[in-house]
């Protein structure tokens, strides 16, 4: 098990106050809130931070952690010293706040796994309704897919502790599903109480990146490199497209940063995306002879300063 | 402990074929009705209907909801913050969506 420096997450000296680790955390969970930043390693962050506050906010738990010693870095092996809890009595309950109880293992090895136990229970008849995010490929939404996806969800044994329970789920993925769309499957959430009905189970679809494609809404973009003289005397080449290559008109004085719009054939539905094909112009590299000689050439041919046609 | 359920199971797509009524989204995103009212009220959702008993959101407000109520869980931010919050959202993923259109990754 790795230490962790909750004070080094939050930024904070160890001798800070009460109102100075709040203020650290509320400036740094707003930063890195997975629904406001775009920084891929949001999320995580985020945990980070709630788990470095529940301990810092909560004067027990924060004077327990202290008295672990100040010499311990980040990373470093540790395992928590017998007894070393002795004395403090933790209160509970106040471990929700934040993105569900999902803690390191060296949090739980101080403080428990009693987690969001109490909230958990709950008199409602009807099970809970559950969340999960799918990632698919853009072509499942082209075609319609059936994925298995696996879900680990906390479940409350007997005994009131916590375990995870996984489960494997056949499921179609209807043609036409964009990025950021919820698929409701009925009474695959939490299961009721005393006969109730199960809740449902919400996933939420994203698209594995890819390196060709980008998905906005129903429509769908890809770059597409042409030759200097395929953009200017015009050509016939072959794109592709999600759904496989398709041939496409280069009109002739074609410029880089032009778009074609390929009507329908963005993602499925009523109406269909439509697909935009962005063009570049690649230039060939002048790593021979005859090579170089063709760019003298075409030096010769043009009268042409492209610093000159910018300005207008 | 492992439980497998291999039947396919077929889904529906919130957005496009499921309305809410106000006790089916606090079910479905955890929100006290309390929260989903206020909500309401700032503009943050925008049911049909008249009244409460009446109300139908749009498969869209699933996501609005669960949104707003992490924004104000975690940020503690109040529910005039949360509705300024989300269309500030709205309003950058649109720009992302404009740069995007444009080439720039």
């Amino acid at each position: 098990m790795k230490f962790k420096d909750y004070y080094e997450t939050l930024g904070v000296p160890r001798g800070a106050t009460q109102d100075e680790v709040k203020h650290a955390y509320r400036k740094l969970a707003r930063k890195y809130h997975p629904d406001v930043s775009k920084d891929p390693d949001a999320e995580a962050r985020f945990k980070e931070l709630g788990e470095a506050y529940a301990v810092l906010k909560d004067p027990e738990k924060r004077a327990a952690y202290d008295q672990m010693g100040s010499q311990w870095k980040t990373g470093q092996d540790f395992q928590p010293p017998p007894g070393w809890d002795a004395g403090f009595e933790f209160s509970g309950g106040d471990f929700g706040a934040g993105l569900g109880g999902d803690h390191s293992d060296f949090f739980e090895a101080l403080f428990g796994r009693h987690a969001n136990a109490g909230q958990r229970a709950h008199m409602h008849a009807q099970g809970q309704d559950h969340h999960a995010k799918v990632l698919i490929d853009l072509v499942d939404a082209y075609r319609g897919a059936q994925r298995s996806i696996s879900l680990r969800m906390p479940t409350l044994d007997a005994q009131g502790h916590v375990t995870t329970q996984e489960r494997t789920l056949e499921v179609r993925i209807p043609k036409g599903i964009r990025a950021g769309q919820h698929l409701r499957l009925a009474g695959q959430g939490g299961p009721g109480l005393g006969g109730g009905a199960a809740g449902d189970l919400y996933l939420e679809i994203a698209f594995k990146p890819d390196p060709q494609f980008r998905a906005d809404g129903r429509d769908v973009y890809v770059d597409l490199p042409l030759a200097p003289w395929e953009a200017a005397l015009g050509a016939s080449v072959t794109a592709p497209t999600p759904e496989g290559q398709v041939q496409l008109t280069i009109p002739p004085g074609s410029a880089a940063g032009r778009q074609l719009r390929l009507k329908g054939r963005g993602i499925p539905g009523t109406p269909p995306g439509d697909l935009y094909v962005t063009l570049n112009i690649a230039l060939p590299p002048a790593d021979s002879d005859a090579a170089k000689e063709a760019y003298r050439a075409m030096g010769k041919a043009f009268d042409f300063n492209p610093r000159e046609q910018r300005k207008g | 402990m492992n439980q497998t359920n291999m039947t396919l199971i077929e889904g529906r797509v919130v957005e496009e074929q499921v309305q809410l009524t106000l006790i089916e989204l606090c079910q479905a995103c955890s929100a006290e009705q309390e929260h989903v009212l206020t909500w309401v009220f700032e503009g943050v959702l925008e049911p049909a209907g008249d009244s409460p008993q009446d109300w139908r959101f749009g498969g869209e407000s699933l996501r609005r909801a669960r949104l707003a109520l992490r924004l104000s869980r975690d940020l503690e931010i109040n529910p005039p913050g949360v509705a300024l919050a989300l269309d500030l959202l709205d309003e950058i993923a649109a720009l992302r969506a404009r740069l995007q259109r444009a080439g720039v990754r």
